[in-house]
């Protein structure tokens, strides 16, 4: 049992491998340890009682019943426990393994939390071994394409300046045949909003950005989307471990909120975005909370609702159920807001998972696992069979997914288990059941 | 017969007083455990006390050792107070800062024991099951 | 055997008492300033109100969503501390050592209620002991510094059971059980035990980095 028993092939983790000497991995390892990390781990380490209770919190475990090693305990102690006891004197092999369970068995959800009596953050541990792993060169290829991306365009899909302006022009000539007088407002200085989203969407989601500038257009707010890099509030380099190119990516992105003097960003349906710019990328910078208000699309909806400025024409037809993705939910307490935003959209039952709330299980998407790509594909579905069970359990056919992760991964499980379900994000269902102009 | 009756109750007096201080030096000499009534109900097993094997051994001739008098939170050493129960002094629980029976026990053993270096310390050596 | 129980309720008490109170106050204090150096942002969402919002609902049994899942751990594992606690605190026997030496005496335990409570601690100990052996999750990440926190923490009840009891021989047995206490005291800051003095500060921060930024239960 155990990461070494499972390894994939892995281009990125392979050639990282190959150019690494003992010396330089005790050099590496050491340098992370004393120079980043401190209290924290130290008391992690020191008083984790190893009594398995975080057994039962895993989406990975709870997948692969009788297997420990894929516990959040089991995966400290094949990773950082083992760093700690050599005092980082360990072998390239090691590496690989400890880089794949790392970046592919781990979706820093944080729902073992809920089972830690002591309070230990297993995805903070995690996220210090992929930083030793970063600094180590050894990273899935996958992801590392999309942090190389970020570090030359400032954004997750290569997309090019102008492919990002046409990107914007392109939806807001196909809206207005629809919405006569819409606009997508480039670079308007001193409007309210700030509208943000990640890279995938002008790359292959663009209906997204259509859908939100109808919506924005009808709730007549003032908007604005920038036609500079710094568009994209997505962040793969805060899961690779590069925490140099977060700050960089987040110190960009406000900057860009604050040139065109914006009251607010808010932001699409993603959760680790809103990871990045309210949780971790600002500390980085030194701010303990954005230096420009961020707030989530579910936020931004239900503000729309309690002004009355969405009105529908009809209502999404139920049962519906809710995926609460970690990053919105465990990451700001959303939940709440999320249920009133779909109670509102929604006529017919909306048929709760069990566990919910911050007690859902994770997609087993986010955390950066679903951008190591397909080598790891099969391994993060067969992760997450309680995940179907919990979906199928529900017995509807829609489930509402504010969050692109937990699309691409919820999306992966319902084909392998052939759920016959349909994704929809609230953006989706508001859009299509939102009052339009005559045309 | 008149001058038997009063002889026969002499008899009897003398006989009666000589078994009672036969009684009262056997009871002396009985002592095996303090177990006060006073304490009721106890916690521990009594503990254990050959009066006179221990003053033998521990070659106590004055009883005033023990059985020491004092007033105020004072011993006094020059005051023998044999046949005064000790709860007459130290009550079970006492009002203010007065010394309690059972510390009262545990300091006159205890802090002879360490002071001599022999004897038992630790609880179970006197409180035996 | 005078010697022997003079020394372990005399200078070596001293000195598993310095260790454990010096000891736990300086690893407080260095953890505390490597905080302040290296986990800055961390200390600084430090809040009391989501602290013991936090500490609060983990001490209630079956509350957190961790203790639903795994019952026989949450009645194990707060039996088992609160009889930890209690019986050594509250100990007719303990407490009239403190009575004899510093003249300081308080509420105590009805002997026989101790004694089961000891038990309880005892049969905790196996529980603790049989899940690291037979229960895989456990076992998997079990190492040699949870046995010896169990054994440690093992032992100065056992003995004092046994010397409770006078089974084999009495003086033998207390002092193995003073001596096993004092282990126990000294052991707590350097071992897998200093989460006693830990947990409540980790228990704290991620209170309040769920009470005041995620605004969510950590429970």
């Amino acid at each position: 049992m155990g990461i070494q028993e499972r390894l994939i092939e892995d281009v990125g983790l392979r050639r990282g491998v190959s150019r690494l000497t003992p010396e330089k991995i005790e050099k590496t390892i050491g340098a992370v340890l004393k120079g980043e990390t401190g209290a924290r781990l130290a008391t992690y380490a020191e008083t984790c009682m190893r009594c398995g209770l975080c057994a039962e919190a895993c989406h990975f475990a709870l997948s692969h019943p009788g297997d420990p090693s894929f516990t959040p305990a089991g995966k400290v102690h094949q990773t950082m426990s083992v760093l700690l006891d050599r005092k980082g004197r360990v072998d390239p092999d090691f590496i690989y393994g400890m880089a794949q369970l790392a970046y592919t068995e781990c979706n820093l959800c944080r729902r073992c939390v809920h089972f830690c009596p002591i309070g230990i953050d297993t995805a903070y541990i995690i996220s210090v071994v992929r930083r030793i792993c970063h600094k180590l060169g050894v990273t899935p290829q996958y992801i590392q394409d999309t942090a190389h991306s970020h570090s030359a365009v400032f954004n997750q899909m290569w997309v090019k300046d102008d492919e990002w302006t046409d990107s914007l022009m392109w939806q807001e000539d196909e809206a207005r045949e629809e919405f006569p007088g819409l606009r997508i407002p480039l670079d308007k200085e001193g409007a309210d909003i700030y509208y943000s989203v990640i890279a995938p969407e002008p790359k292959f989601r663009t209906q997204l950005i259509y859908q939100a500038a109808a919506i924005l257009h009808m709730s007549g707010k003032d908007w604005t989307m920038p036609a500079h890099s710094g568009w994209d509030n997505s962040d793969m380099c805060m899961f690779t471990g590069d925490f140099e190119m977060m700050g960089r990516l987040k110190r960009r992105h406000f900057e860009s909120a604050q040139k065109l003097k914006v009251k607010r960003i808010v932001m699409g349906e993603c959760g680790h975005a809103l990871r990045s710019v309210y949780d971790v990328g600002n500390r980085w910078l030194g701010y303990s909370y954005p230096p420009v208000p961020v707030i989530h699309a579910v936020e931004f909806y239900w503000e729309l609702i309690q002004e009355g400025r969405i009105k529908l024409v009809k209502k999404f037809p139920g049962p519906v159920t809710i995926q609460d993705p970690c990053n919105i939910v465990r990451g700001k307490g959303l939940q709440q807001k999320l249920r009133e935003v779909t109670r509102f959209l929604v006529e017919g039952d909306i048929v709760e998972m069990h566990p919910n709330m911050e007690h859902n299980f994770c997609c087993a998407a986010g955390g950066g696992v679903i951008n190591c790509g397909p080598p790891f594909k099969n391994q993060r579905v067969a992760g997450n069979t309680v995940k179907a069970e919990q979906l199928k359990a529900t017995g509807v056919k829609t489930v509402i997914t504010p969050c692109h992760n937990c699309h691409g991964g919820l999306h992966d499980i319902i084909h392998h288990h052939k759920l016959g379900m349909e994704l929809k994000f609230l953006s989706d269902i508001i859009y299509e059941c939102m009052e339009k102009p005559e045309a | 017969m008149k001058r038997t009756l009063p002889l026969l109750i002499l008899a009897a007096l003398t006989i009666v007083s000589a078994l009672a201080t036969v009684q009262a030096v056997m009871a002396q000499d009985a002592i095996t455990k303090l177990a006060p009534e006073a304490f009721g109900t106890l916690t521990r097993p009594p503990a254990v006390f050959v009066h006179d094997k221990h003053n033998e051994k521990a070659k106590l001739e004055e009883c005033v050792v023990c059985h020491h008098g004092g007033s105020d939170g004072k011993i006094d050493k020059s005051a023998s107070t044999e046949g005064t129960p000790c709860v007459e002094c130290h009550k079970v629980k006492p009002a203010g800062k007065a010394t309690n029976l059972k510390r009262a026990y545990h300091k006159q053993c205890i802090d002879c024991h360490r002071a001599k270096g022999k004897g038992p310390l630790a609880c179970g050596q006197c409180h035996k099951r | 055997m005078n010697a022997a129980y003079e020394f372990v309720t005399g200078p070596l008490a001293w000195l598993a008492w310095g260790i454990f109170l010096l000891g736990s106050a300086y690893r407080l204090y260095s953890m505390y300033q490597l905080a302040l150096k290296k986990d800055a942002p961390s200390v600084s969402f430090m809040d009391l109100g989501f602290s013991l919002r936090s500490i609060f609902n983990w001490l209630i049994p079956f509350n957190a969503l961790g203790w639903r899942k795994s019952p026989v751990m949450t009645v194990t594992t707060f039996a088992f501390h609160l009889c930890l606690i209690a019986v050594p605190v509250f100990l007719v026997a303990h407490v009239t050592l403190w009575t004899e030496f510093f003249g300081i005496s308080y509420a105590t335990l009805p002997d026989n209620v101790a004694d089961i409570m000891t038990l309880v601690v005892l049969a905790a100990c196996l529980v603790f002991a049989g899940r690291r052996l037979t229960q895989k999750e456990v076992a998997y990440i079990t190492t040699g510094k949870d046995w010896l926190a169990l054994t440690i923490v093992t032992l100065p009840f056992l003995t004092g059971f046994l010397a409770y009891h006078q089974v084999f021989d009495y003086q033998v047995m207390i002092v193995a059980h003073i001596v096993a206490g004092e282990i126990m005291l000294a052991a707590i800051p350097f071992t897998r035990l200093s989460h006693m003095v830990f947990a409540a500060f980790t228990r704290a921060y991620m209170g309040s980095e769920f009470g005041g930024v995620r605004h969510a239960r950590d429970w």
